[in-house]
């Protein structure tokens, strides 16, 4: 891998992150002259007077009656000692401790979810591609074709509906006491197991019909070069042509939709888990909104663009390494 | 090698999906005396500072376990005791201003307080002599003294509901400095004031002084929820308020664990972010008539669900026994064909209204906007709204019409049955409405709109994506009179963005006046200009001093006079035009309680089914 591509990569994403949270204090700011007014919206049974003194108190409490470039160089010091903010919610607690507390729980669902979906879905795309023509590979190109048609809310409450609350086979949401009594024993992991099964399941779906689609194409579009019929002239066995030289160099197609997972694994389903009543980034970033909350979705809207512009910048040095030719940018 | 990894993994996965299958379900409501409760929300509260009570379900918890001095009950307008025992009116000499019969004598009162040199009335409150805390300190009236003296500081507390609901009371700070003192016991200068308390009485007796507006004590006596002195005092400092942005352990413990007087206190060890478990106190100091405990249910478990159908199928299977929320009238035939399902179709309070831009600021001014300005143009719209249409097609039929006085006929003492004064058949509404439209507008489009100088006559409506509906049966019924309007979004500061700076043609607006609010609300809706809910700006120099009167009379029956001449003048603006009242729908499983209570404006999980649950199997 050359060393000043990747050098150069980086200092790029570090310049993408530094707009980003130029534009993270700054947007929520639009349209708003004075920031306390999010905290305590205008009420009707209170005199301007009165207003007035609860949103100089807010303003005092919560860094707003300073200028709006002392704020923002506030906002960056913060930043640089890994301070994200106080939330409006009740108790004030700070957005840092909120986003620890959600982000696992995402982690579990999304982790899962990745792993599930890449592993059949290349198994699954591989099978219909070597099938080609034959019911492996109409199946899952109908199947690509339904699930396009539906909606992920919707087949969460399919399965919610069906597998939870009428079949009973798997929890319809969460078990109120997952969270608080987690403690790392295997009944606790087995109830996180049970609980996520769902959610899991609706998010997998179409994740797996999605790789699955994505490799199928390229494992075509690579059976198709002559370096496989040159292997195939000399006599290489069928697996060693199949998983050394075609599955590898579909590969590609595969990283880029996996870096762009990678940068959705954090940021949660907020539907997804506002069907199964899970407690994850998801729904914190929804309660943000709906709270008026915007230390917090600020807060959960950066670490969602760091770790995007994370996922690309790996993803972009992951394709340097698959394949060598791979130097974006380079003036001939 | 490869297959092997293949192998494991598929394996795992099997392994995990197994697991997940193996286990029984387990019974969702395991507990006999527990009701179990399914509450539709984003998120649960972590903190139970009452004041701080912002989000969702909070206040409902939070007055679950605090308490206020009084309770107001909206059809006798009489306070009901909580925390205080009785209250009167009081000369100088802390004499209650009272009949023979013991109830206030108004005429005294008045010839008390009607002196305008006379600057408030005093109120003595004495408070149950065995209150206690949740922790077991005496509940005093130091306690109070210090719930509405920080609620006036706000360099100690920066609630912007305390402000509002101490505003009334002349007890106030400048700068954290007591400027002039309205609260006074025993031992906070009662005798100095010249109000006699014996010491046998000094833990039970305040006196306050109020401005002079009978609805005064309303706020003070129902809406403050009271803090336990001992709690918040020791940690509560400029530095670290009430309400601090940043607060130290100590007070974010206090957040967490809290110390109420109400009937329920909070198992910290069961509750978390998707379940809250409520405890009854035995000690509370309310009971039943025959000394049993007020409140039958000994626990109650609130369980968060975040999407409504889930919490629906959720009661629908048996996981929860009732759902505090009120659902759309959309799922009545689902429910009605259950056995075992209440429906608690309770009448509503709260009245869908159509609110015109009557009054905009200048540089908001068009000449399409200006024809709301005109009263008769107004009366057009008013007209061509057919309510019993809404409620039946809007509504699926749970609804009330109401009347364009905007007081819901429930209200007996101060509803005035005389305020709609439009015809009530619909055809002949929209034949004078028409009338009156040619008048102003007689030219169509091709469509049958009104045209004004060339220009269609329509209007934009704001409303919430779920007032979409509304908006587009208005938009037939207007249609039938040749005006065209159309739904635009409010956005998540409508205040801001339109309302407060005339940007508007139209909005949907939900009001409720009743006899505890009209004095703040009359003004806030038909008088007042600002930052206020008098969106449409309306000036009425009639309606304004009547409101005026209305608030600062101190003879309730002149107030109930007042309240109904106001409703003719609010119905003649054709201002905040009423669509309808919604009922409060909402459902409960009868399989292991019964004994629920309709409340009119409250879903069927409220105080005083708390009261009257009893299990089945115990009738």
């Amino acid at each position: 891998m050359k060393k000043s591509y990747v050098i150069k990569r980086i200092l790029y994403s570090i310049f993408v992150f530094g707009i980003v949270m130029t534009l993270n204090f700054f947007i929520p700011r639009i349209g708003v002259e004075d920031p306390a007014e999010r905290y305590y919206p205008p009420q009707g049974n209170m005199s301007d007077i009165e207003y007035e003194i609860i949103k100089q108190v807010t303003r005092q409490q919560y860094g707003f009656d300073v200028s709006t470039w002392q704020q923002y160089l506030n906002y960056l010091t913060g930043l640089m000692e890994g301070n994200l903010g106080t939330s409006f919610r009740s108790g004030s607690p700070a957005v840092t401790d909120l986003i620890v507390d959600r982000l696992p729980w995402t982690l579990v669902l999304s982790v899962s979810t990745l792993l599930i979906g890449l592993i059949a879905g290349i198994l699954f795309g591989v099978i219909a591609a070597m099938k080609r023509g034959r019911w492996q590979d109409t199946t899952l190109l109908n199947a690509s074709t339904i699930m396009v048609a539906l909606p992920g809310f919707f087949i969460a409450l399919i399965l919610s509906f069906y597998l939870g609350f009428e079949f009973e086979i798997f929890p319809a949401y969460t078990d109120p006491n997952m969270v608080s009594n987690f403690d790392w024993s295997l009944s606790a992991i087995q109830t996180v197991a049970e609980n996520a099964a769902l959610p899991v399941l609706s998010m997998a779906v179409g994740s797996i019909i999605g790789y699955a689609q994505g490799t199928r194409n390229a494992v075509i579009a690579v059976t198709n070069e002559d370096f496989i019929l040159t292997a195939k002239a000399k006599g290489l066995k069928q697996n060693t042509i199949r998983y050394k030289h075609t599955l590898r160099n579909s590969m590609l197609p595969i990283v880029t939709s996996l870096g762009m997972s990678i940068s959705g694994l954090i940021g949660g389903q907020v539907v997804i888990e506002q069907i199964f009543n899970w407690n994850g980034m998801g729904t914190l970033f929804l309660e943000a909104n709906n709270m008026n909350d915007y230390p917090l979705m600020m807060g959960i809207m950066l670490l969602l663009s760091g770790f995007t512009i994370l996922a690309i910048l790996i993803t972009d040095l992951i394709y340097v390494l698959l394949d060598p030719r791979v130097t974006v940018g380079d003036k001939r | 090698m490869k297959k092997k990894l293949l192998v494991l993994t598929l394996l795992i996965m099997v392994v995990f999906v197994l697991s997940a299958c193996s286990s029984q379900r387990q019974n969702r409501r395991p507990d006999d005396n527990t009701l179990y409760v399914g509450s539709v929300q984003t998120s649960f509260p972590t903190s139970f500072m009452p004041w701080l009570s912002r989000e969702g379900i909070a206040p409902t918890i939070a007055s679950m376990l605090y308490n206020t001095l009084f309770s107001y009950d909206e059809e006798t307008g009489l306070f009901n005791p909580i925390i205080g025992k009785e209250w009167y009116y009081v000369d100088d000499d802390g004499n209650p201003i009272v009949t023979e019969e013991g109830i206030i004598d108004y005429d005294r009162l008045e010839a008390i307080y009607g002196d305008p040199s006379r600057q408030y009335l005093a109120v003595k409150v004495i408070i149950h002599d065995n209150i206690t805390w949740s922790d077991g300190v005496p509940l005093t009236v130091e306690d109070i003294y210090y719930s509405f003296d920080i609620g006036t500081n706000h360099l100690l507390s920066n609630h912007a509901g305390a402000l509002a609901w101490t505003s009334d009371l002349r007890h106030n700070y400048t700068n954290g400095v007591l400027t002039r003192q309205g609260l006074f016991t025993y031992e906070n200068g009662a005798a100095q004031q010249g109000y006699t308390i014996a010491e046998e009485d000094k833990d039970t007796v305040i006196y306050m002084h109020v401005n002079k507006v009978l609805g005064s004590v309303m706020p003070l006596f129902s809406s403050l929820l009271i803090l336990p002195k001992h709690i918040w005092e020791p940690v509560v400092s400029p530095e670290n308020q009430l309400n601090s942005a940043s607060p130290t352990e100590e007070t974010l413990y206090r957040y967490q664990n809290p110390v109420g007087s109400g009937p329920y206190v909070i198992d910290t060890e069961r509750s978390g972010s998707q379940q809250i478990v409520l405890h009854r106190r035995d000690d509370y100091h309310l009971k039943k008539d025959d000394g049993s405990p007020l409140f039958n249910i000994e626990t109650v478990n609130l369980i968060l669900y975040q999407e409504i159908n889930v919490a629906i199928y959720a009661l629908l299977k048996g996981h929860i026994d009732v759902l505090d929320t009120a659902v759309s009238s959309n799922y009545l035939r689902l429910f009605e064909q259950e056995e075992e399902i209440l429906i608690s179709n309770a009448p509503g309070t709260f009245v869908q209204t159509l609110v015109l831009n009557v009054n905009p600021v200048n540089s908001e001014r068009n000449p399409i906007r200006d024809l709301l300005r005109e009263n008769e143009f107004r009366k057009a719209i008013a007209l061509a709204i057919n309510q019993d249409n809404l409620i039946e097609n809007v509504l699926n039929g749970a609804g009330i019409p109401v009347s364009p006085g905007l007081m819901r006929a429930s209200m007996t003492e101060i509803y005035n049955p005389h305020a709609d004064r439009l015809p009530s058949d619909h055809q002949e509404r929209l034949a004078e409405a028409n009338a009156i439209l040619d008048r102003f507008v007689p030219d169509k489009d091709s469509a049958g709109y009104r045209l004004l100088d060339g220009e269609r006559v329509s209007f934009n409506i704001l409303g919430h994506p779920g007032e979409q509906d509304v908006i587009s049966y208005l938009e037939i019924q207007l249609q039938k009179i040749g005006i065209e309007v159309n739904y635009a979004a409010k956005g998540s500061q409508p205040e801001t963005t339109f309302l407060y700076t005339s940007r508007f043609d139209m909005t949907l607006q939900g009001v409720i006046f009743s006899l505890s609010n009209v004095d703040i609300m009359y003004r806030a809706h038909f008088s007042a200009l600002g930052r206020t809910s008098n969106y449409g700006r309306l000036v009425n120099p009639e309606l304004n001093q009547k409101i005026n009167t209305m608030r600062t009379t101190l003879n309730l029956n002149t107030k109930y006079t007042l309240i109904q001449e106001i409703q003719p003048l609010i119905a003649d603006e054709f201002y905040k035009i009423p669509l309808y009242t919604s009922n409060v729908i909402s459902v409960a499983r009868t399989d292991r309680f019964t004994g629920y209570q309709v409340v009119d404006g409250a879903t069927i999980f409220n105080n005083a089914t708390l009261q009257n649950l009893v299990r089945v199997k115990e009738e």
